[in-house]
């Protein structure tokens, strides 16, 4: 979460916080009906990604946008997932009440806090008055659980309008869910196709249905059988941690010396390690963690973040697509003659791990353009705003890259996709539309461009040399018949036939071809000469 | 009568030789290939900065510097195609007994090669589109195998006329020369098949232009001051040079050649001595290094100290051209020319730079042509007043 949040916070306290974020939407990406829109489609679809793939699941979603009949403004969104379902007890809670989430521990997934598709029922509640509806089985249950629900936004509690039990006779598991919102397709259309499109880039290992208002229908099919490596939970690194953050580490951990908490809240913190920072840091070891006062959690929280000896950060938790994924989702959605990509080592910004991945797609289908078509993503995310104020459009930019090093001289059909993966991605504001200028990020992602550039050129540099020797055999072959006919006659003592063969055998010596390779230049070639 | 017998034999022997050539000169390129190297064809470079003057024999030839045409080259994979698909067509025509000129073989080797590129894309392109580039393969032919094109029996167009005491014998006839009428025999495009006869000549007269040929020619200037006359019409083609070149040669005939007072002018004088630069290849056959420039010079226009000038005042003043920019512009280039530094040469660039002035050779005609034939002529051949 931004900076600007704090004193906002504070100002707010005696707002419940779903007063506080309907006032905020459009921090939230829900301030106009055509942003609401495609971020409710978002917010859905990412949520139904992170049910399915996280947990090894080949993720099958089916998106319906539908124009109700009663107002023109109103859209009815329905996302359907196959993934792990929720257990029907938090159902209430899960869509009724903002700052619930199964998603507070540490690990990159898409939502954080699953504040988002609460952002949307809220928003949808207050514009339109209708209720969401959720359909939801777990994996292994056999009922089907329906709930129709409506947030007391006062009280910040579910209201359940109506329950449902349905026989689960294919055991299907999954979660289907319901909002109406108020909304503006035609301006959001490009938007949200584009949204999708890039949502199939990042996840070739998914189906993924699509059905507009208008009734149309367009597919993605999964190209590759394989998932990207699910992340693991873990602990937060001391140098990524804040006073609430540690406030809420000492309420859930079970430490009665700060010794002890220390090492059982933080990753890479063994009784050796926490005692060195502790003397390091002037502190007791033996304080009890629950008595310490304001100031002293800000000392403790400025220490942890300074003291400089902590191991770096675990990788664990995160989850980069790999350079299969983002090749096939390339390859499968821009068609491109080429493609290549990368994932860097792990690295860390201020105690969060993260890991830069990039893909190049060159020629096929892309069009040509004057700059690099850019596909951003931030944790599995694709980003469709702001692109020219993110770190990724900074490093790719053709006036700070230069692209002419590798072989690529604008207009090119190119295109380079991004990804941060993190456990916190350093976006410039709440919409998570850019992400900032950090340079330890932006290092990164020059050294996975200038990596994956470099593989471009290798294969662009074997593209021209192949294209030079098609061009000579092609010369050569073209006027071979002349030159033959005219030694034949002129010699008479041997055929014209001969001539062409002894000719074509030189001309492969002189080019170093063997037949196969000599075969497949001149494959499809004919001659002809009319006299 | 099969149409063989009305053929020279003088022509029939220089097919067969001709023909050899090509086939020796052509079988070097078939072993290259045959050893799986690339076929290159080896060809003195036809380019000023090649060209050179022999001081000693006076003459402009080609220089050392070769160039390799080779066909797995893929800038000069095309010209070499050209050479052989010319070498082709004119050992056919050799072959056949025809006497293409250049134009027919620029026809002849116009083809339309045809190809479909791997991936489906038709190209068409010709073999040669413009005779200029087809030109310019002959000429590479002519280098090659170091036969010129009327060794090959090539035509061009006739250009230059003659007329004479004298009887040559051409395709089987003998012609006398003397015995043309109003009318004058064209310089074949083969003279080297030409055979002289008996000649009665004690100098050849070469005249730059046409109707000052016929002039003379009517007044029977030939007879009275035995001589052969000659007109190239302008710059020489490359036969009437080489019946010059053989007139001086063969029969020790002094030749004289009387061009407009113009820089124009001295270089045609300077195409039948020693050569030209586009076709310093065949110098050695078509030029006349004894030939002398007998006019019109400007020390006749204008005197030069103890010579008297030809032209009064008056005339100078009727008939003097002023020389255009052109004009200066090709004097100071033939300044330059090793072969105009000699002296005489000198005065003639600097009197014409200083004056700026030109004149044809029809100014003495104007003034009178028995003046011309009479006086002007005789008079300069017996006091040795020209240059060389």
């Amino acid at each position: 979460m931004s900076k600007v949040q704090e004193p906002l916070r504070e100002k707010y306290r005696s707002m419940t916080p779903s007063q506080f974020f309907y006032e905020h939407r459009e921090l939230a990406g829900f301030g106009s009906p055509s942003r609401a829109l495609y971020q409710t489609i978002r917010e859905l679809v990412e949520n139904a990604l992170d049910a399915t793939d996280v947990y090894g699941i080949m993720p099958r979603i089916v998106i319906v946008v539908e124009k109700l009949e009663e107002r023109q403004d109103f859209y009815r969104i329905t996302v359907e997932d196959n993934g792990i379902g929720i257990n029907p007890k938090y159902v209430p809670q899960a869509f009724g009440q903002v700052l619930f989430s199964s998603k507070y521990k540490l690990r990159q997934a898409r939502g954080r806090f699953g504040l988002g598709a609460k952002m949307a029922i809220l928003y949808g509640q207050i514009k339109t008055g209708k209720p969401v509806e959720v359909y939801t089985s777990p994996i292994g249950f056999t009922k089907i659980y329906y709930y129709k629900l409506k947030i007391d936004i006062e009280r910040n509690k579910p209201i359940i309008l109506s329950y449902a039990e349905h026989d689960n006779k294919t055991l299907w598991h999954g979660t289907r869910i319901s909002v109406v919102i108020e909304g503006d397709w035609s301006r959001a259309r490009s938007r949200v196709y584009e949204y999708i499109k890039r949502t199939a880039i990042a996840t070739p290992y998914a189906d993924i249905v699509f059905i507009d208002p208008e009734g149309n229908m367009i597919t993605y099919w999964h190209s590759i059988e394989k998932l990207p490596r699910p992340p693991k939970e873990v602990k937060p690194h001391p140098h990524g941690v804040d006073i609430e953050q540690l406030k809420r580490l000492i309420r859930d951990v079970k430490a009665k010396t700060l010794i002890e908490f220390l090492v059982s809240a933080f990753q890479g913190v063994g009784k050796r390690t926490a005692e060195a920072f502790l003397k390091w840091a002037g502190l007791n070891p033996s304080l009890d963690p629950h008595r310490l006062n304001d100031s002293l959690l800000g000392e403790l929280a400025r220490k942890l973040r300074e003291y400089p000896k902590f191991r770096p950060p675990s990788a664990e938790s995160l989850s980069p697509f790999g350079p299969e994924i983002i090749e096939a989702g390339l390859r499968a959605i821009l068609h491109p003659e080429f493609v290549v990509a990368v994932s860097r080592r792990p690295k860390a910004y201020e105690g969060h791990p993260f890991i830069i991945e990039v893909g190049i797609a060159y020629g096929g289908e892309i069009p040509l353009s004057n700059e690099p078509i850019l596909l951003r993503y931030a944790n599995k995310i694709p980003l469709l705003y702001d692109e020219k104020s993110d770190v990724a459009w900074k490093v790719i930019d053709p006036r700070s890259f230069n692209w002419k090093d590798y072989m690529v001289v604008f207009p090119a059909p190119v295109a380079v996709l991004t990804h941060i993966a993190s456990t916190k991605v350093p976006y410039k504001g709440v919409g998570k539309e850019s992400v900032a200028d950090v340079p330890e990020i932006e290092h990164e992602l020059r050294n996975a461009l200038r990596e994956a550039a470099r593989k471009l050129r290798l294969y662009l540099l074997q593209k021209k040399r192949e294209e030079e020797a098609k061009r000579r055999v092609i010369t050569f072959v073209k006027y071979t018949p002349e030159v033959a006919k005219g030694l034949a006659t002129i010699l008479g003592d041997i055929d014209e036939k001969t001539v062409q063969e002894m000719l074509l055998s030189a001309m492969k010596r002189r080019l170093r071809l063997d037949d196969e390779e000599f075969a497949k230049l001149v494959q499809g070639l004919e001659v002809s000469i009319e006299e | 009568m099969s149409i063989e017998e009305y053929i020279d034999k003088a022509d029939i022997e220089a097919r067969k030789r001709a023909l050899q050539v090509f086939r020796e000169r052509f079988r070097e390129i078939l072993e290259q290939i045959k050893r799986g190297e690339n076929p290159t064809i080896m060809l003195p470079k036809r380019t000023l900065a090649n060209t050179i003057y022999d001081e000693r024999r006076k003459l402009l030839l080609l220089g050392p510097e070769k160039l390799s045409r080779s066909f797995f080259d893929l800038h000069e994979s095309k010209k070499f195609m050209q050479t052989l698909l010319m070498a082709r067509i004119i050992y056919e025509a050799l072959e056949r007994n025809e006497y293409p000129t250049i134009r027919d073989l620029y026809y002849r080797g116009k083809h339309t090669i045809i190809y479909r590129e791997p991936g489906g894309r038709k190209h068409e392109e010709n073999t040669w589109d413009e005779q200029r580039e087809s030109d310019s393969v002959i000429r590479d032919i002519e280098v090659f195998t170091g036969l010129l094109r009327e060794e090959m029996l090539i035509l061009s167009k006739e250009k230059g006329k003659v007329v004479g005491n004298m009887r040559i014998r051409s395709g089987g006839d003998v012609i006398d020369l003397s015995k043309m009428g109003h009318g004058a025999y064209a310089i074949e495009p083969t003279p080297d098949l030409i055979e002289f006869v008996d000649v009665d000549a004690e100098y050849v007269l070469v005249v730059e232009k046409d109707a000052v040929f016929q002039q003379l020619h009517r007044i029977g200037f030939w007879r009275k001051h035995k001589a052969i006359l000659i007109t190239s019409a302008g710059q020489p083609d490359r036969a009437t040079r080489r019946f010059v070149r053989r007139l001086n040669e063969e029969l020790g005939l002094p030749v004289y050649i009387l061009t407009d007072a113009d820089p124009y002018g001295w270089y045609i004088y300077s195409v039948f001595k020693i050569g030209s630069i586009t076709l310093s290849y065949e110098s050695e056959r078509l030029a006349t290094p004894n030939a002398r420039f007998i006019g019109v010079s400007m020390t006749d226009i204008f005197g030069y100290k103890r010579k008297k000038p030809y032209l009064t005042e008056q005339e100078r003043r009727n008939y003097i051209i002023k020389a255009k920019d052109a004009d200066i512009k090709r004097a100071y280039e033939l300044r330059n020319y090793k072969w105009f530094q000699t002296k005489k040469w000198k005065i003639e660039i600097d009197i014409f730079l200083e004056r700026k002035a030109k004149l044809e050779i029809e100014a003495l005609t104007s003034k009178g042509l028995r003046f011309l034939a009479d006086k002007y002529l005789p008079e300069k051949i017996e006091t040795g007043d020209w240059i060389e």
